[in-house]
């Protein structure tokens, strides 16, 4: 009858998060791994937080204005698009320049990304500063924690 | 033997601490051009402003470096993280066919455009080919 009481374990279970990301990142391709997850590096890069009363995505997508990006949610997943221009690799007079170093991602890009469960979409806000997008999403209402009082008996 | 330790301008530890953040700092993705008379340097350092950004040149060394400032809530727990530290940092290495006197610098969206022009006797001037 004690095996009921694991689900109420108080640990943080974040604190094993810096040693699983440690892991993931000494052996990228071993395990069985997210369907959505795609190579270190990939433009734009995201960050998710969760707070208790929403999710926030951090996209990180430099050179990118408001409008140069399409912000998509579907069933708990979201998804990035847009295009970002390439420097022109040509002088005045049209002919080539040198290049080199092409390390910047251009052209058109999607990213999606799997979000948790219980997100309401519907009041999702979007700001930008400095090449970085911040994406809250609100908790709906019944996911939130709730403290509950005791009754005096 | 110790007046060589000594004479270094940082202590071993401030020296071991300098090289952790150096490693601890992400490499940001640039792109470097050359125009007829100026190399372009483009880097993308997402989160950096006008403010926490620093470009410097030591001794024909430019070093960018750009802290990450994002202005988030308290209590937040990270779900899932592409981009692990606060900081970007990179350092070149300048041929002396740079005025470094006239670097200059923009950051717009977090895109760091930096202009190298070259001196004035470096700069490509064609070379007509003769009919023999």
């Amino acid at each position: 009858m004690f095996d009921d009481l694991k689900r109420f374990e108080t640990g943080s279970p974040r604190q094993f998060d810096w040693f699983s990301q440690l892991l993931d990142s000494f052996f990228p391709d071993g395990n069985a791994m997210d369907i959505r997850a795609v190579p270190r590096g990939s433009f734009p890069m995201i960050n998710v937080a969760r707070s208790d009363d929403a999710v926030r995505v951090y996209v990180f997508a430099a050179g990118l204005t408001p409008s140069d990006l399409i912000i998509d949610v579907q069933d708990n997943v979201l998804t990035l698009r847009g295009k970002r221009e390439s420097l022109t690799g040509s002088n005045e007079d049209g002919s080539a320049r040198p290049v080199f170093r092409r390390e910047r991602t251009s052209g058109e890009f999607v990213r999606a990304i799997a979000l948790p469960d219980g997100l309401d979409a519907e009041r999702a806000e979007a700001r930008h500063a400095h090449g970085v997008f911040e994406i809250v999403l609100p908790k709906r209402e019944e996911l939130k924690p709730r403290r509950i009082d005791v009754q005096a008996a | 033997m110790n007046n060589v330790v000594r004479s270094s301008n940082h202590s071993p530890l401030q020296q071991r601490g300098e090289e952790k953040r150096e490693r601890d700092a992400l490499l940001p993705a640039v792109d470097i051009i050359e125009e007829s008379s100026a190399l372009k340097l483009v880097a993308d350092m997402p989160g950096v402003t006008h403010e926490t950004l620093k470009v410097e040149l030591d001794n024909n060394v430019l070093s960018l470096e750009g802290e990450i400032a994002l202005d988030m809530p308290e209590g937040l727990s990270a779900l899932h993280a592409e981009i692990r530290g606060k900081r970007f940092a990179r350092r070149f290495n300048l041929s002396h066919e740079v005025n470094s006197d006239a670097i200059t610098a923009t950051i717009v969206n977090g895109v760091l455009t930096l202009t190298l022009p070259k001196k004035d006797n470096h700069r490509t001037r064609r070379i007509e080919v003769q009919v023999a």
